[in-house]
């Protein structure tokens, strides 16, 4: 187990140094760069060109990568160069919102996923099935920052219920926090519940069909034991790996969800970095979130093995 | 006012004492009805590139730093200049020499009191770092005169030094000697303005609060401009980085924020029947302009140029990009200051002539290629303009496209020869300053057209160094002339700016940056 | 219809090819398959016919029409260059097709051909399923932002884009199927045989790996066509005037109270097109590959 658990963990390296790899490939392909932004638009070539100089930007991209690798290997993911703090400091300070809303809204998607695919496997082929499996397929192709639009016309400015955006540090202000982070979880949940919805029905039918719901049936167990003690368990397992999966998802999704509600997570952060040319944030922003990825699917094959041992020997 | 030119003409004799300036303009507050205490909250759309203020011109940094930095000189309602930190202006005869005598007991927001070393070591930081550190060109040495006076010996007399030294483009604030001696972004933000720096959280939020120990300037009756007796009522400031056009409006119509910037004109008209809103129409707040790339074909042939400049409509083109808020201006200042140059222009402006832009057309070496618009998302204004001036100009047989690239990207490019023949551009500064900024980035070392031409160059040399008002008026008029004929740049019109705040919201006059002193919440 | 996904022994080419025919007509009568088909085709039809059905010029202005409210001659009214939004999203529509389709086929070829190669040339596999796994572990959206950012803004780029993100999944799930047919017993008899590479990657492994590569492809322009719109409505993707339906959410946000047609239409639009690809899939997942329906 410990030998499978170091090769998972060793198996992100190689991974990580492609995704810094494939991030200096796409810096060096965009125009433009970060001195005309720290210097204004009047300013002269000479001006940018000092600026170019003091942050080394003229020098080749390999030796710029081959400073990076260097400091990286000391733990310096180096400094922005707008927003005068550390790019670990500058990361560090937006996770909290990315981190919660990724896992409120993984969190809404699997409750309401699991309770719509309950009710729908349970209502087998009746109008409530029906229903609930055209909204799952209806909410799979919404384009989500669209839908934000729409949740914030109608709750936010129509009926006031919700703020149109920012951020609550759940540290201040628990219920400010839960409230604005309700519709932004919501909008990103609505893709992913209707994954797992469809997923937890097709596993509760196929195990409802299997010999030992039959045998449980017929030893005369009461129906709601063998629904939700054997069928739903089972049909849980496979919604596991997918968390792994949905993590990337949703860490993705939620840059264009942070921007529709104006959240300041990573996602926003590496986006302005983009767009200003801040090369260290992009950098170490596309690395950090990368890993988190990276590291919530080793955590959730290691889980995976724990939970069903079988699958150890397949891989 | 990058580069000032030589002047061998005498210079009269000259004592500018611009305190009594003072007196004009000063905006009016009826004593007594103020509330104190209480937070403004202002959604603005971008984060501050930086909140060192001398290192960037950048409207959004501005929006916040001219609240707690203050300068020497800075200017009144009426964009005149007017002491701020320094008592008065006394400039030599021969504009050789100026002398600042200082306010005394002014405090930084550390608690330390400002003397001539603060100010020397700040103006001489502002030379390495400054984002318009041009202004300081002529200025050959800043010498420390005594604890509270401050001296510049000038290179070359300069008549216009002045209106650029209180430019609040990237204004030369004045910071603690400490401070000073550290790089660009380095510094701690320390100013002596009535807001002292609290946090700023990018992608969030810039939180301000009053600084108990601002010293007002008893020098003037009221506040002015960005100077004056300013005074300070509310306890703390938060300006939210909203993005989103859409959400700035629905977060000031939710309450919870009390000023919005840059409002859709749509959503501007509907809020103003709403009582709990106050809108306010900043006209005449940018030119909408489209500059020329000369060194690239098409537009390298005059011809070309002038096809452009009579295919286009003025007015459609303002009406889509400006949503319906704009006035038609064929001038390059506008219609009610110094240096307007009256109909000059006025009568190729008004509408397009069709047939007079494809005679020149017709004249021109022009062979079908692309006539390429540079623009960018980030200003609607820009992007919405490029499409309708694009459409225009396919109506008499120009391949026109548009390019739309993100900021960053098209400032790289506009700086080069290559990739672009026009460039939808709002200037909103200079024109508010005056005459030398616009005329400045059609001449020099980096004209916005990418070529030069001797009349627009001797045009701005008058302009720069002209002794009296009417020289200067002349030369201004020259080089409108010289635009309408060779087309650097073509006016498309006015623009104005949309801003709103809550009905509780008192005193608020919009300004090039709002302003925190001077305004509360009822 | 479940056994027809299994291996065909190499002799029966032909039979195949009559099999393929029968699964098609088969597929045609899967109930997800028509009801997908019907809606997903009158999209397409809706594209291919823009010209003719698009009542307006999609970029003809109208400063005398801006934001104009649904009427008779606008019926989902004008956006804020006083343009029909019905022409609009009906070129959009066809623009966000061609995104997907240029996609899908540069997808498929790309996955293909890398999913066949570290599947069968051993090698291979280690070295280009890293860079893969390296592209699969940015979160999905960013990197296609980043890409079309650095790429500059043009349809081209912006199926680029979405190529290079989505293609380590494809060739993942092409290599899966590889990796099970290449120990085939028959594939070592033909080894045996001397049959040339290219005659056992053609004719035997890849018409296996076809039907999990559909359903992905079907998927894959689904995902597409939001992708394209996120990409748009965040600055990246085909620039103004361009119809784009990403462009028309992204220039009607600012006015979602005033005029929500502008918004809300090519919302729809591309609900529907989406809503049509993914029942689609679904029955295509039923009837090619049961295997494949939990995921």
């Amino acid at each position: 187990m410990h030998r499978f658990i170091l090769s998972r963990l060793l198996s992100a390296i190689p991974v990580l140094f492609v995704v810094s790899l494939v991030t200096f490939l796409i810096m060096w392909l965009v125009p433009g760069d970060v001195a005309s932004q720290i210097a204004g638009p009047d300013a002269s070539a000479e001006e940018l060109a000092a600026i170019r100089d003091r942050l080394r930007l003229d020098r080749p991209m390999y030796e710029q990568a081959l400073v990076w690798y260097a400091n990286l290997f000391q733990g310096d993911l180096g400094q922005s160069y707008l927003l005068n703090r550390s790019v670990v400091d500058a990361v560090l300070e937006r996770l909290p919102v990315t981190l919660s809303l990724t896992a409120m809204s993984l969190l809404l998607a699997i409750l309401f996923g699991v309770v719509l695919g309950v009710v729908s496997a349970t209502n087998h082929n009746n109008w409530i099935d029906q229903a609930t499996m055209t909204g799952a397929l209806l909410g799979l192709s919404l384009p989500d920052f669209w839908f934000g639009l729409v949740l914030i016309f109608f709750f936010a400015v129509e009926l006031g219920w919700f703020p149109t955006g920012g951020y609550v540090p759940f540290t201040e202000d628990p219920a400010g926090w839960l409230r604005s982070m309700a519709l932004p979880a919501c909008t990103l949940a609505l893709t992913q519940m209707g994954v797992i919805a469809r997923m937890v029905r097709s596993g509760m039918l196929e195990q409802l069909g299997q010999d030992y719901v039959r045998t449980a049936k017929a030893k005369g167990l009461p129906r709601r034991l063998v629904l939700f003690k054997h069928a739903l368990r089972n049909a849980l397992i496979p919604v596991i790996t997918l968390i792994g999966v949905m993590t990337g998802i949703l860490l993705g999704g939620a840059v264009v969800i942070e921007v529709v509600y104006s959240l300041p997570g990573v996602g926003r952060l590496i986006i302005g970095a983009i767009q200003n040319r801040d090369y260290p944030i992009v950098q170490g922003g596309l690395l950090l979130t990368a890993a988190v990825f990276v590291f919530v699917n080793i955590a959730v094959d290691i889980l995976y093995t724990v939970i069903d041992p079988r699958v150890r020997n397949v891989r | 006012m990058k580069s000032c030119h030589e002047s061998r003409r005498p210079t009269p004799l000259r004592r500018l004492l611009i305190a009594a300036a003072a007196l004009a303009g000063i905006a009016a507050a009826p004593a007594g009805a103020q509330t104190e205490g209480g937070e403004l909250v202002l959604a603005q759309g971008a984060n501050p590139p930086s909140l060192d203020a001398m290192t960037s011109s950048s409207e959004s940094a501005r929006n916040i730093n001219m609240n707690i930095f203050e300068s020497l000189v800075t200017i009144d309602e009426n964009v005149n200049p007017i002491p701020m930190l320094a008592k008065s202006i006394e400039a030599s005869d021969d504009l050789m020499t100026y002398v600042f005598p200082l306010r005394e007991g002014v405090k930084f927001h550390n608690g330390d009191e400002m003397t001539a070393a603060d100010v020397k070591a700040s103006l001489e930081r502002y030379r390495e770092f400054g984002a318009t550190r041009g202004m300081l060109d002529k200025v050959a040495e800043i010498e420390i005169t005594g604890e509270y006076e401050i001296t510049f010996r000038m290179s070359e007399a300069t008549p216009t030094f002045i209106e650029g030294f209180a430019s609040p483009r990237a204004p030369a604030v004045i910071i603690p000697e400490e401070e000073a001696a550290k790089g660009a972004n380095e510094i701690e933000i320390i100013g002596t303005g009535p807001y002292r720096f609290v946090e700023f959280v990018p992608d969030s939020h810039v939180t301000l609060e009053k600084f108990a120990d601002y010293t007002a300037n008893e020098d003037f009756d009221g506040p002015t401009g960005f100077g004056g007796n300013k005074t300070a009522y509310l306890d703390k400031a938060t300006y939210r980085i909203i993005p989103e056009a859409g959400a700035r409006i629905a977060a000031l119509e939710a309450g919870e924020v009390q000023w919005a910037d840059q409002l859709p004109v749509p959503a501007a008209k509907r809020l103003m029947s709403d009582p709990e809103v106050t809108v306010f129409e900043a006209r005449q707040w940018a030119f909408l302009t489209l500059i020329m790339n000369w060194k690239l074909p098409p537009t390298d042939d005059i011809d070309f140029r002038r096809a452009v400049l009579y295919a286009i409509e003025p007015e459609e083109v303002m009406a889509i990009a400006t949503e319906g808020f704009y006035d038609l201006n064929h001038g390059w200042q506008y219609p009610d200051r110094t240096y307007n140059a009256g109909d000059i222009g006025k009568e190729i402006y008004q509408v397009a002539d069709i047939d007079k832009a494809k005679e020149f057309l017709g004249q021109s070496s022009y062979d079908g290629e692309e006539f390429q618009i540079l623009t960018d998302p980030n200003y609607g204004e820009h992007s919405r303009a490029a499409v309708v001036i694009a459409e225009q100009l396919k109506g008499i047989g120009i391949n026109a496209v548009v390019k739309q690239l993100d900021w960053a990207t098209v400032l790289k490019i506009r700086l080069t020869d290559e990739d672009w023949n026009g460039w939808t551009l709002m200037q909103g500064l200079e024109p508010f300053l005056g005459p030398y900024g616009i005329a400045a980035k059609m001449t020099g070392e980096q004209p916005h057209q990418r070529g030069t031409d001797p009349v627009l160059d001797d045009g701005y040399n008058r302009l720069i160094t002209g002794a009296t008002v009417e020289d200067r008026q002349q030369a201004f008029a020259d080089i409108q002339t010289a635009v309408y004929d060779l087309v650097p740049q073509i006016k498309i019109g006015d623009v104005g700016r949309m801003q709103a705040g809550s009905a509780r919201l008192k005193g608020f006059k919009p300004f090039r940056a709002p302003r925190l002193n001077d305004v509360w919440l009822e | 219809m479940s056994d027809s996904a299994a291996v065909p022994a190499p002799r029966q080419y032909r039979a195949t090819l009559r099999e393929a025919g029968r699964q098609l007509r088969g597929l045609l009568r899967h109930r997800s398959i028509r009801v997908g088909g019907v809606l997903f085709g009158s999209v397409v039809l809706v594209a291919i016919l823009a010209d003719l059905i698009a009542p307006f010029d999609p970029n003809k202005n109208d400063f005398r029409a801006m934001l104009a409210a649904p009427d008779a001659l606008h019926p989902f009214g004008t956006d804020a260059f006083g343009r029909d939004i019905l022409s609009r999203v009906i070129h959009g529509t066809r623009l966000s097709l061609l995104v997907g389709l240029l996609v899908v086929v540069a997808t498929g070829v790309l996955g293909t051909v890398i999913g066949t190669m570290t599947g069968y040339v051993r090698w291979l596999d280690g070295p280009v399923m890293r860079v893969m796994d390296g592209l699969m572990a940015f979160p999905g959206v960013l990197l296609a932002i980043a890409l079309a950012a650095a790429l500059g803004p043009s349809v081209v780029n912006a199926a680029l884009a979405l190529t290079i993100t989505f293609t380590p999944r494809t060739a993942r799930i092409v290599r899966g199927s590889v990796l099970v047919v290449r120990e085939m017993p028959y594939i070592e008899a033909a080894r045996a045989c001397g049959a040339p590479h290219r005659r056992i990657i053609l004719r035997h492994i890849l018409p296996n790996a076809l039907p999990p590569l559909i359903v992905q492809m079907t998927f894959v322009f689904s995902v597409s066509i939001l992708a394209e719109a996120v990409l748009s409505f965040m600055g990246v993707g085909p620039p103004p005037p361009t119809p784009s339906l990403g462009n028309i959410i992204a220039e009607g946000r600012a006015y979602i109270q005033e005029a929500p047609w502008v918004a809300l239409t090519p919302g729809v639009a591309i609900a529907l097109s989406v809503l049509g690809l993914n029942i689609i899939g679904d029955g295509l997942r039923d009837s090619l590959d049961p295997r494949l329906r939990n995921l």
